[in-house]
């Protein structure tokens, strides 16, 4: 097995970030998983900068990302990492509390690959997060 | 010459001849007298002929003074009419003037009062600018708060539903009948509780929310919307009838909201129904046309009419049928915000309509 990470996931919410990872757990998905849990830490990790600076840039099958976060806000980071060649293929998928309209469209129009809302039913949840991370990790292809 | 007296004796008579001399000569005389008398009558009628002329030249000459006399006073009569008019005009023009004079101190009143109210204007605009901004921010940082609350506020409920689940899930095999029943009580009303926090956002999203109006097919929205909440209901029978309805001029999410929670309302209080019968249609007669949705459900008690439409208020408990007492209150005002009314009747058990009005043209609010 190699170390290389195909699942980022950028999760300021400590409780809701460990319901993520036992469903990916419950699923067999969640090796090669990294948490990170602001937007700052999340640029460094993409752009391979900072502590991240030995990492090789866009090897990462699937970005879900919040997008309320400290430092630096989700839809910010959304935006450097399309709007930048070395990362802008690799899909990002929005997991977010807000169902405003004003980030969905923000969001879509920087280029974000799906945009779901974290049910408050744990039961929908599990079933959500499970589902992206089969859909991602296992059915969707992307270039090489 | 003197008469013989009867009683003596008369002297002796004179000659004859001498008496005659004598007659003749006195009658001589008086002829001459007689002459000169004559003479001098008409002398004196002379005079008085001439006096009359005189007199009658004077009387001409007093006609004619007397005319210019008259016509000297008609003249000064004249002239006092005159004086009199050119005095009325006098005094006309000295009203006019003082009249003009009030006039110019009422314009110049007038004037001040104009420029005191463009001033009050300025104030009122400058007061409403600054309401207007106080609204706009106010507003932004409500934004803010149902965007903070939305988010903040249903992570928690995750954590506490999330966790409940997991404990459920994975420690199974060591919780007995009760403990299950009580995470599934929390799981339950933590749903409860974010179903409450969205409806309540939607609700204050209402009242910010510009109303957009456009032409709706009323009858094709509530088919559409009608069939999305019966899809969540597998395996009921409803028999959904759709009348003839005209378009309305609204604001097509917002109405969307109307029918979805009448509609939903209707499928929902039909449940213990055998068949549903649930209708949407349109009385053109009644209050100048209005829309109802219709059912055959377990209906209400006319006395609460008055507590439908409030936020937060119902009529049955949740064990009854579920519900956060957010829907009708965001009918209502939908429905007032497009300018229309919205009413109900009911009996216990015996169905209940919902009726609404919406304004045909273009009435925004």
């Amino acid at each position: 097995m190699n170390d290389e990470v195909v699942l980022v996931l950028v999760e300021d919410q400590p409780s809701d970030a460990e319901l993520i990872m036992r469903v990916l757990r419950k699923h067999n998905l969640a090796n090669n998983c990294i948490l990170l849990t602001d937007g700052a830490e999340a640029l460094d990790f993409m752009f391979a900068q900072g502590r991240y600076a030995d990492r090789r840039i866009d090897d990462s099958k699937i970005v879900l990302l919040d997008l309320k976060l400290p430092k630096v806000d989700g839809l910010e980071v959304l935006r450097r990492i399309k709007s930048d060649e070395r990362t802008k293929k690799t899909p990002v998928v929005v997991v977010t509390a807000s169902g405003e309209e004003r980030d969905l469209k923000t969001a879509y129009e920087l280029g974000a690959n799906s945009y779901v809302i974290k049910p408050i039913q744990f039961g929908d949840f599990s079933k959500v997060v499970a589902s992206l991370g089969i859909y991602w990790l296992m059915i969707n292809k992307r270039p090489a | 010459l003197s008469w013989a007296d009867p009683k003596q004796a008369p002297a002796e008579p004179p000659h004859l001849a001498e008496r005659l001399k004598l007659l003749e000569d006195s009658q001589r005389a008086t002829l001459n007298v007689l002459e000169d008398f004559d003479a001098e009558r008409r002398k004196y009628q002379n005079i008085q002929r001439a006096t009359i002329n005189l007199l009658e030249d004077m009387e001409a000459e007093k006609g004619r003074f007397a005319r210019t006399h008259q016509a000297t006073i008609n003249l000064l009569e004249d002239f006092g009419a005159e004086k009199h008019r050119y005095q009325q005009i006098q005094r006309a023009t000295l009203n006019l003037l003082q009249d003009m004079d009030d006039e110019r101190a009422k314009l110049g009143q007038t004037q001040f009062a104009l420029m005191n109210m463009v001033e009050d204007f300025e104030a009122e605009r400058a007061r409403a600018e600054q309401a207007k901004a106080l609204l706009a921010s106010a507003n932004k940082e409500l934004e803010a708060f149902s965007y903070s609350v939305s988010h903040d506020l249903r992570a928690p409920l995750r954590a506490i539903s999330g966790f409940s689940e997991a404990v459920m899930e994975d420690y199974a095999d060591r919780l007995d009948d009760a403990g299950t029943r009580y995470l599934r009580l929390i799981v339950d009303n933590a749903h409860g509780m974010g179903q409450l926090i969205d409806d309540l956002l939607a609700f204050s999203r209402l009242g910010r929310q510009e109303i957009t109006a456009v032409q709706v097919d009323m009858a094709a929205m509530a088919r559409e919307v009608f069939n999305e909440i019966a899809a969540q209901e597998p395996g009921r029978d409803i028999e959904f009838s759709v009348g003839r309805t005209p378009a309305a001029y609204a604001d097509h999410t917002l109405i969307r909201q109307v029918l979805l929670n009448l509609l939903a309302n209707a499928v929902k209080f039909t449940r213990p129904r055998k068949k549903a019968r649930i209708e949407f249609g349109y009385l053109p007669n009644v209050n100048g046309g209005v829309y109802y949705v219709q059912d055959n459900g377990v209906g209400f008690d006319m006395k609460y009419a008055g507590k439908l439409f409030g936020v937060f208020q119902r009529l049955h408990s949740d064990t009854e049928f579920e519900g956060t007492g957010v829907g009708l209150a965001t009918v209502n005002r939908v429905v007032a915000r497009h300018g229309g009314r919205v009413w109900a009747e009911a009996q216990p058990e015996k169905g209940a309509t919902f009726y609404f009005t919406l304004p045909a043209e273009r009435t925004e609010r």
